[in-house]
């Protein structure tokens, strides 16, 4: 008996032992006898041309690197941010990553470790001479050389401009008392003035923050995502979810609870609404889903401090990666002059680049209509998931989805949200 | 039970008789136990140990010992916490009372010999055997608002009262339409347990009773039912304890929203933890929720057990 | 089998059993009863199966047909580049691949396993194994969002995130306590006088393992197997948690990616949906009575 148990529990251990080796042998690996494979993590590309675009400068940099192999994995928004949150600093953690640069989230990352400190690349590639100042910027803020500059856009108020004309709106409103009109002529005409998606949360949010920046001035503003200022007691911030609950009960489609992003902009491009804050970026989309982008005009949401509501994005590299050189390697390629042009070629945003000139060629008049506005704004600031830290983020969409709602009374929102950041310290 | 033969039995001092049945068993019981504790015990108590800490989740970060302030905050400050704990409570008790008492009665339907039964039983347990993401999309798409069911009848039909109606998207009635989707697919797995209690019922007992005069109801509230009883058993705890574990069909139909007001415990957890960054309130939200379920699960397992021996 | 008393027997001879049949049921009226139930019953089978049925119908329709006319209305043509369309840009088939693999190697393993177990506690009876049992049952109840995010850290720490395969082995571990409780009733009604005989002629515990007690518990065995496959490729929680890379999901996170992805195709996403029940489907379809005596296990004491 005791033989044939110690047998069968010799027979157990083997069987886990071959187990536990089937299966790190079937992990995942970085690198093969015959070379780097350089995982890079980003958003789903939207437009085709742009993909096209950056598929070729990858096919070209495998080319001259014969021994280099990069893996790109694209993701939603919310999915791409979920996916850098739980893998980021673990064995799973992709050797290149794109981000968003704010304090919200790209911080996060480089607070957490998840960002290799690049220094030593900047000097080598003498990247800094590179790259202009608003994307520098967003490298150097958090101390060291955090990520390379990927892209910056602007954020403004597309619209329609038949549904304008039908309202009766002569010409892009250029104060935020002239907006509130366009909005109250576009509703006479029957037409619902505005869209946003509510269940992803950050495309409403932008209305809000655009709201606050006008009641408040940039001063204040910055000192409250900064936790410098009290929600609670600035009489600005009641004024802002007042008027952010009138334009979500009176102008806003019905139905945005229950839509996201691409199901609300379907909408505007379909004529059943007027407006929408969207970014730089919107042109491609508005091409993508068969809507003609000279049927849109843009105009910034008129805050009346002048400046650019946007964002940085930055590629950064992981701290657990085996291959850092071949990685900058990889990222030179990506924003040389060369490259960059092509992107810009395709997708007709700015480079990060200042070496980069974007021309006419696949340009359409919303483009030439961002240089203006990149060229007459002075300063930025970013959407407010970027600036405030995550768990501040969920609450802050909490609660502007339930003024948007009615829920929360606007004059309880800012003492509700300040209460919430106190405990948080 | 059987024990080595008899005679080396009386030879063999219990303890070594002991043991050795041990070393017996370890070698059936070892990769479960290893499975278990790895996988399933030590999780467990390391979430109720880190729901006294704070920490982001990070892997180089570090961990603050902060006592019971997660519970505190949690109980007190939490703007979403009291809303997933009671939408986990609504949630349970209408499944203990919808779900069960429409598989109950579909059972009870099927339970005689109507033509086409094996094609009924199909079509109501089918929807039980999909991933619940996939019932999530489907129903997703039926409670669009401009595309869905009730814009549909209400364009095909001309019933005004129908349209706009924002399924998903009104706080009011969110919780309840992802409940619908819960109801197509928990009736049919409780329906076939019932049928299979159903079937056990002596028909010995129903044809005393019909033949002492008793009616269709009677038969069926005197002799069914309490044989049913074991049945009931098994479905309240595998209900309860379904119900109260509710994440795939939340995740795929709201993800917790408008404004947070579809939460449940199991997500608000799993929220705090990966999208917050905030493991130890997450693990709190967690411990909670294990906390209730023991409180439920326990007792009345005891009291049915005291009830069958009595 | 139970026996209807009434209903359609009706205006049939009496059973030699009862002897005679209830005097005062006239035929008319139970005839009408039961064509009123079976005729709800049929009313609400087919609103059971409307949500897939407008899932299928969705599936095949233009976005044109989608956007512009109602759920109901027939497609203008078949329009299969829905389908086409979600095996492409969803990864379905390497995400089937995954599942599979996952299943073919679970289901079988963790049977074993939780078989063994129960064996272990209902005929080797050795000091604590009340207590173990009880330990192991308790994890029935235990919801896995309570243990996800240490489980995550456990995985990382074995290196083991991001592999299909590895999930195998929380798999196992959430899957023993159900199993090992069926099993455990089921071999302790094997009769004793069985082991007897084995230990009589010198059989060791693993020969009455193998070639008595399992041989007997084929029909638990065979509904356990199918169920836990079911349960196991629809599994999303875990999964969710411990797979971030695409190529690595599952059939369930390929849904919900899919879905989060291109929120506006819904023919596609309906036609990923649908495609992905499929398998489930046909093994539903192909074991029927195994689902049902899985039933009969659990619902019944034994």
């Amino acid at each position: 008996m005791r033989r044939t148990t110690s047998k069968t529990l010799a027979i157990s251990v083997s069987a886990a032992a071959l187990l536990a080796a089937t299966l790190t042998a079937c992990g995942s690996g970085g690198s093969t006898d015959e070379g780097v494979t350089l995982t890079y993590w980003r958003l789903a590309e939207t437009n085709e041309a742009t993909g096209a675009a950056f598929e070729q400068i990858v096919a070209d940099f495998e080319a001259d690197h014969p021994d280099i192999q990069i893996q790109v994995e694209e993701r939603s928004t919310d999915g791409h941010k979920e996916a850098l949150r739980t893998a980021l600093g673990t064995s799973g953690a992709p050797d290149i990553y794109w981000s968003w640069a704010g304090p919200g989230i790209g911080g996060e990352f480089v607070n957490n470790g998840g960002s290799l400190d690049l220094t030593e690349y900047y000097e080598e590639y003498d990247w800094e001479s590179r790259f202009n100042d608003v994307s520098m910027a967003s490298i150097t803020q958090y101390g060291g050389y955090h990520g390379i500059p990927s892209g910056f856009s602007g954020a403004g108020i597309y619209y329609n401009k038949d549904l304008f004309a039908q309202a009766g709106i002569a010409e892009p409103p250029t104060t935020y008392e002239e907006l509130v009109a366009a909005a109250d002529k576009l509703s006479a005409a029957g037409i619902d003035a505005i869209e946003f998606g509510g269940t992803v949360n950050w495309h409403l949010m932008r209305l809000l923050d655009n709201i606050l920046e006008t009641q408040c001035g940039s001063e204040v503003f910055d000192a409250l995502v900064r936790n410098e200022a009290s929600w609670g007691s600035e009489t600005c911030v009641d004024d802002s979810f007042a008027e952010f609950a009138t334009w979500t009960q009176e102008y806003l489609i019905p139905d945005w609870a229950s839509l996201d992003d691409a199901q609300a902009n379907q909408l505007l491009f379909s004529g059943q609404a007027a407006m929408v804050i969207e970014g730089s970026w919107f042109p491609q989309v508005i091409q993508n889903n068969d809507a003609d982008p000279d049927a849109f005009g843009v105009f910034p949401f008129p805050t009346g401090t002048n400046r650019l509501y946007g964002d940085t994005s930055n590629n950064y590299v992981s701290p657990t990666t085996e291959h850092p050189d071949e990685a900058a390697m990889f990222l030179d390629h990506l924003t040389s002059t060369e490259s960059q042009t092509a992107l810009t070629e395709a997708s007709g945003a700015r480079s990060v680049n200042v070496d980069v000139v974007s021309d006419g060629a696949s340009r359409s008049s919303l483009d030439a209509a961002w240089d203006e506005i990149f060229d007459e704004s002075e300063g930025l600031y970013a959407f407010n998931d970027q600036n405030l830290p995550l768990a501040q983020t969920t609450e802050y969409w909490r609660i502007l989805n339930a003024v948007a709602s009615g829920d929360i009374a606007p004059d309880e929102a800012g003492s509700q949200f300040q209460a919430f950041i106190d405990q948080q310290s | 039970m059987s024990s080595p033969t008899s005679a080396t039995a009386v030879m063999v001092p219990r303890r070594r008789r002991r043991a050795r049945r041990l070393r017996a068993a370890l070698p059936f019981l070892g990769p479960a136990l290893v499975a278990y504790v790895v996988f399933v015990l030590y999780p467990m108590v390391e979430s109720i140990r880190l729901s006294f800490f704070e920490w982001s989740g990070f892997v180089g970060a570090e961990q603050t010992f902060v006592g019971m302030r997660n519970y505190v905050r949690l109980f007190t400050q939490d703007t979403v916490f009291w809303t997933a704990l009671g939408n986990s409570v609504i949630w349970v008790a209408l499944s203990l009372a919808v779900p069960m008492l429409l598989s109950l009665a579909f059972a009870v339907a099927l339970d005689r010999k109507l033509p086409g039964r094996a094609l009924f039983r199909t079509v109501f347990y089918v929807p039980g055997v999909l991933a619940t993401i996939a019932v999530a999309n489907i129903w997703r798409w039926i409670y669009n608002p401009r595309y869905g069911v009730s814009e549909s009848l209400a364009q095909t039909l001309g019933l005004e009262w129908l349209q706009g109606i924002q399924w998903l998207g009104d706080a009011d009635i969110a919780l309840y339409a992802i409940f619908g989707a819960f109801v197509w697919q928990a009736v049919g797995t409780n329906m076939v347990l019932f049928l299979a209690g159903l079937q056990s019922v002596p028909p010995e007992l129903k044809e005393a009773a019909a033949l002492d005069g008793a009616g269709a109801w009677q038969r069926f509230r005197n002799v069914t039912l309490p044989s049913l009883r074991p049945t009931m058993v098994v479905v309240v705890v595998l209900t309860f304890i379904g119900s109260i574990k509710v994440f795939d069909l939340i995740v795929g139909m709201t993800g917790g929203g408008p404004a947070q007001q579809t939460q449940v415990l199991a997500l608000w957890s799993y929220q705090l933890s990966f999208a917050n960054n905030q493991y130890g309130m997450g693990n709190a939200v967690a411990t909670v929720l294990l906390i209730l379920v023991i409180a439920v699960v326990v007792p009345y397992m005891l009291w049915t057990a005291r009830r069958e021996q009595s | 089998m139970t026996q209807s008393v009434a209903g359609s027997r009706a205006g049939v001879t009496p059973t030699a059993r009862t002897g005679r049949r209830h005097p005062d049921r006239p035929h008319t009226v139970v005839r009408w009863r039961s064509v009123l139930l079976w005729l709800v019953v049929l009313a609400t089978a087919v609103l059971w199966m409307l949500p897939l049925a407008f899932a299928l119908l969705t599936s095949v329709k233009s976005e044109a047909d989608i956007l512009g006319t109602s759920l109901f209305t027939l497609p203008t043509s078949l329009d299969w580049e829905n389908y086409v369309e979600a095996i492409q840009t969803g990864n379905l088939l390497q995400a089937a691949r995954n599942s599979l693999m996952i299943a073919l190697i679970k289901v079988p393993a963790g049977l074993l396993i939780s078989a063994a177990a129960a064996f272990a506690l209902a005929r080797i009876r050795f000091r604590y194994s009340g207590i173990v049992l009880a330990v192991i049952a308790f994890g029935a109840m235990v919801p896995v969002q309570v243990a996800i995010a240490p489980l995550f850290q456990v995985m990382l720490a074995l290196d083991l995130l991001n592999n299909p395969l590895a999930l195998v082995l929380p798999y196992i571990g959430f899957g023993l306590p159900y199993q090992v409780f069926i099993l455990y009733g089921f071999f302790r009604q094997i009769p004793a006088e069985l082991d007897e005989s084995a230990m009589l002629d010198g059989a060791p515990n693993r020969r009455l393992f193998f070639q008595i007690i399992l041989p007997l518990s084929k029909p638990a065995l065979a509904a356990l197997f199918i169920l836990d496959f079911v349960a196991t490729w629809n599994e999303f929680g875990i999964a969710l948690v411990l797979l971030q890379r695409q190529e690595s999901w599952t059939i369930p996170l390929a849904v919900q990616g899919f879905q989060s992805k291109f929120t506006t195709s819904y023919g596609p996403i309906n036609a990923f949906t649908l495609m992905s029940v499929i398998p489930v489907l046909v093994i539903y379809l192909m074991f029927q009575r195994y689902f049902v005596q899985g039933a009969f296990a659990g619902a019944v004491k034994g």
